[in-house]
């Protein structure tokens, strides 16, 4: 396989992660959250500082640098999900900009000039490049779906469903609503925090770019396109939205447009996704498949 | 701009770096409040909206950014700033109640991020299609404004600030006797309020946020054209900074106050300019807004005005 | 005399000057049927948030089986026994009518964070789930999704939702508003069968047949204040009662008639 499509498919291994993530607190929880990129920056720069400034290997830095992105996943949730639904949309664009503002700036994360010369992942003294890398991180997708898919069996998931679905009636069956929307919200940066670090050690250089607003729309998009909620949506999400660019690349200078118009389109006719319930593609998949005799 | 100039009265001796400080504070000062001005004419359509759907109007800096083009355009065209103006008013009107009739009213019953992440796509949109149709660099407007200039404690304050501050007031001015001792306006408040009572005492919830939509566009198209013209800037992405920050101020003023945010506006304006001129913070000025949102929320999260 | 399950001392709740609900009081016995009524407006519902949680009292103070509960949230009210419904249905919609009820079964789960990551697919879980649709009569509609019901099936979800939380107590807000005559029916003998299962209840009605033949006991409300409280026949001779209900003419009219 070509490097070039390699390289295409480990981002959108690595986006799919992310996005499943934001699939929790948004499909799952049903919270509102416009600045995932946030957090997958954080996963990134604390991967990039324990490899480059305290010289750990991948596999010594990862726990560490999911606790700590979940920590700070925590401690931003806390004041933001005490709010109400339209503060949350705000609370995490200004998240985005604030942490966006604070890597740009502050000397220790490299500034203006991003950080660089993170070394490859190394299984056994092998270093992981290309293809070899790109299944380290199908590897992790799987854990990561296999985690969000064992989330919806057990009670918590359960609770974030019925708080998703009404939160009075949620309340009144024992489930708090801070308590179990903070869960959603700290599992689902985690998962950022993953990502992020996977995208450290494959791009070896990140700048606080990397992490802007426009990525949080993009993740989100990826959600919505896949279908809100489901356990594969944010995968097929991030393939097709991984993909479109580079469809669309002939036409390059109106690429950009045809994407958002693709996203408004998409949104305001199919806002479930294509996996979700009543969607045409499932309708004409059911016309497609032979029916089952029942 | 502004212009410093010293004035020394020849009966009393002062020394000269403390006038020099104070024309700089009275300077910034001006500065501050018009930046908090044009800041609250952009913000005051999305108040406006959020305050009769509860919608997050995102695209109306797409709106913001097309006035100022189609004033550019129409200035170009005839020459004559006052045409532009209602021209772009115009245009800015249609196409803000093209946006929430074909956008935001049929996705109304689904999950507020819904609209939202169409607001977001719009605004996108529109500023590829700016990029695309009249080019990424930055154009010029340069419009005279036909106001007066001042001279205030030895500064000068130029036609461009005064247009800032009187235009500021006349639609502030405006929107309060319209709000306020119009039918109109008291159908306004009774379906921002309340639609369902609203529909059920008669008025057309409908045609009313219609109108909203109307009103609010066609004061973005003033603050765009006002911007564009003050900066001497027309660019597309000239709505992405407002879009947000915008946002951050109908925090802090109080979601669903119009006039917590015209305050929150004024004060960020002024914040800004005052702050980033005088003290040393390692970020950047855009993210004052942001902080500022976070802080009101921590302390009093129904915002400056907002109720309970 | 047997400690009251639930006793209101001076209960009251102020909205900017409105007062919802005005210094009320009353007590509710284990194992009997309450009924709460009073005319729209009474602050019949206002209680009922006070009660489970949703708002904070202004003043007074509601014990629980011994135990203060004005100012918990509505989810730790909810694990002490007490089960509520809604006015206006709030069911799931997306999840299946039986997946209502387990969301609801959860309840000795949700406390505990050691306790969240077990699965709810289990045979016991759904059996037991099974049992509660049985009563309410919704189990041949298990599998449906919650959001597709009509009201009166809403409405018994409602309850099982609540039978599954309220092992002491069940409130119950207008559960019978909208039902035919054969629900309403079926509905008497759920909460009659309730009863002598020995949980106790506390039900608002507007249906004042149904009130009255189905509570032991009654407290009627006007304009926040607790107008009478007594069995059914004591309440329907009330003067008070019966001018707030029909005005002074309707108490002159009735007086006229007796």
């Amino acid at each position: 396989m070509s490097g070039y499509l390699i390289t295409l498919a480990t981002i959108i291994a690595i986006n799919a992660i992310v996005a499943c993530g934001l699939n929790v607190i948004v499909g799952f929880a049903g919270q509102i959250s416009l600045g995932h990129a946030a957090f997958f920056g954080i996963g990134a720069y604390s991967a990039a500082l324990l490899a480059t400034k305290a010289g750990w290997t991948f596999w010594a830095a990862l726990p560490c640098v999911i606790a700590m992105t979940a920590f700070v996943g925590l401690l931003l949730g806390i004041p933001s999900l005490r709010v109400r639904e339209d503060f949350l949309a705000i609370t995490t664009i200004g998240i985005n900009f604030i942490v966006e503002a604070v890597f740009n700036n502050v000397e220790f994360f490299g500034g203006a000039l991003g950080m660089g010369g993170i070394p490859r992942v190394a299984l056994f003294d092998f270093k992981l490049r290309g293809t070899e890398f790109f299944y380290l991180c199908l590897a992790f997708l799987i854990i990561v779906i296999a985690a969000c898919w064992w989330l919806t069996r057990c009670w918590a998931g359960l609770a974030c469903f019925a708080l998703r679905e009404e939160e009075a009636a949620a309340a009144s069956v024992g489930i708090s609503p801070v308590r179990f929307k903070l869960l959603a919200f700290v599992i689902g940066t985690a998962m950022a925090g993953l990502g992020g670090a996977l995208y450290a050690h494959f791009m070896r250089f990140i700048s606080a770019s990397d992490f802007a607003f426009p990525l949080s729309v993009s993740l989100l998009s990826m959600v919505v396109v896949g279908g809100i909620g489901t356990l594969w949506g944010p995968v097929l999400g991030a393939v097709i939205i991984g993909i479109l660019p580079e469809v669309f690349r002939p036409i390059i200078d109106y690429r950009i447009l045809f994407y958002t118009t693709l996203l408004l389109l998409m949104i305001r006719f199919q806002p479930g996704g294509l996996l979700g319930e009543n969607s045409a593609a499932r309708r004409v998949l059911a016309k497609m498949l032979p029916r089952s005799q029942s | 701009m502004i212009n410093c100039r010293l004035h020394r009265p020849s009966s009393i001796q002062y020394p000269v770096s403390r006038i020099q400080n104070m024309q700089l504070f009275v300077e910034q000062l001006l500065n501050g409040i018009a930046t908090g001005a044009i800041y609250a004419l952009v913000t005051l359509g999305l108040a406006l909206v959020y305050g009769i759907m509860r919608i997050l109007h995102v695209a109306h800096a797409a709106v913001y950014t097309i006035g100022a083009y189609a004033g550019l355009l129409f200035f170009n065209l005839t020459g004559n700033l006052l045409l532009a103006v209602l021209g772009s008013m115009a245009v800015c009107a249609l196409v803000g109640v093209a946006i929430e009739r074909f956008v935001y009213f049929p996705l109304l019953k689904h999950p507020p991020f819904v609209p939202l992440i169409a607001s977001i796509a719009i605004l996108l949109s529109v500023e590829e299609l700016c990029r695309l149709i009249a080019g990424p660099q930055i154009l010029t407007f340069p419009a005279e404004l036909p106001f007066p200039e001042f001279l205030v404690a030895g500064v000068k304050v130029t036609s461009t600030i005064t247009a800032v501050y009187c235009i500021t007031a006349a639609v502030l001015g405006l929107l309060w006797v319209v709000t306020t001792k119009t039918e109109l306006g008291r159908a306004m408040r009774a379906a921002s309020q309340d639609m369902a009572v609203a529909d059920a005492m008669g008025i057309n919830s409908h045609l009313i946020v219609s109108i909203t939509f109307v009103i609010g566009s066609a004061v973005a198209a003033v603050a765009g054209i006002l911007v564009g013209i003050y900066f001497n800037q027309v660019y597309p992405t000239m709505g992405a900074i407002p879009a947000y920050k915008t946002l951050a101020l109908i925090v802090v003023g109080g979601l669903g106050s119009v006039p917590g945010a015209v305050v929150a506006a004024l004060l960020l304006g002024m914040a800004e300019t005052l702050l980033i001129g005088y003290a040393d913070i390692p970020l950047p000025r855009d993210a004052l807004a942001f902080i500022a949102m976070i802080g009101m929320l921590m302390w009093r999260s129904q915002g400056l005005l907002g109720s309970r | 005399m047997t400690r009251p399950l639930l006793e209101m001392v001076g209960l009251s709740k102020h909205f900017d000057g409105l007062r919802a609900v005005d210094d009320v009081s009353f007590r509710i016995e284990p194992g009997e049927i309450l009924g709460l009524l009073g005319p729209n407006g009474a602050g019949k519902t206002v209680c009922f948030n006070l009660i489970s949680g949703v708002y904070k009292p202004t003043a007074g103070q509601i014990t629980f089986d011994g135990r203060r509960t004005d100012g918990l949230p509505p989810h730790v009210i909810a694990t002490l026994g007490i089960g509520r419904t809604f006015q206006i249905v709030k069911p799931f919609a997306h999840l299946s009518v039986i997946e209502n009820v387990l969301a609801a079964r959860g309840i000795s789960r949700y406390p505990r964070l050691s306790k969240i990551w077990s699965g709810w697919r289990t045979v016991h879980e759904r059996r037991e789930a099974l049992g509660l649709l049985e009563r309410v009569g919704l189990a041949g509609l298990a599998e449906r999704r919650a959001g597709l019901l009509p009201l009166g099936n809403l409405r018994r979800l409602e309850i099982a939702r609540a039978l599954a939380v309220g092992s002491r107590l069940l409130l119950l807000d207008e559960s019978f508003s909208g039902l035919r005559h054969e629900e309403i029916a079926q509905l008497e003998d759920l909460i009659r069968a309730i009863r002598a299962g020995g949980q106790t209840v506390l039900l608002i009605e507007h249906n004042m047949r149904v009130a009255m033949g189905l509570c032991d006991r009654l407290v009627v409300l006007d304009h926040g204040r607790k107008l009478a409280e007594g069995s059914p026949a004591e309440v329907r001779a009330d003067e008070a009662v019966i001018e707030a209900y029909l005005g002074r003419k309707g108490r002159e009219h009735v007086a006229g008639r007796a």
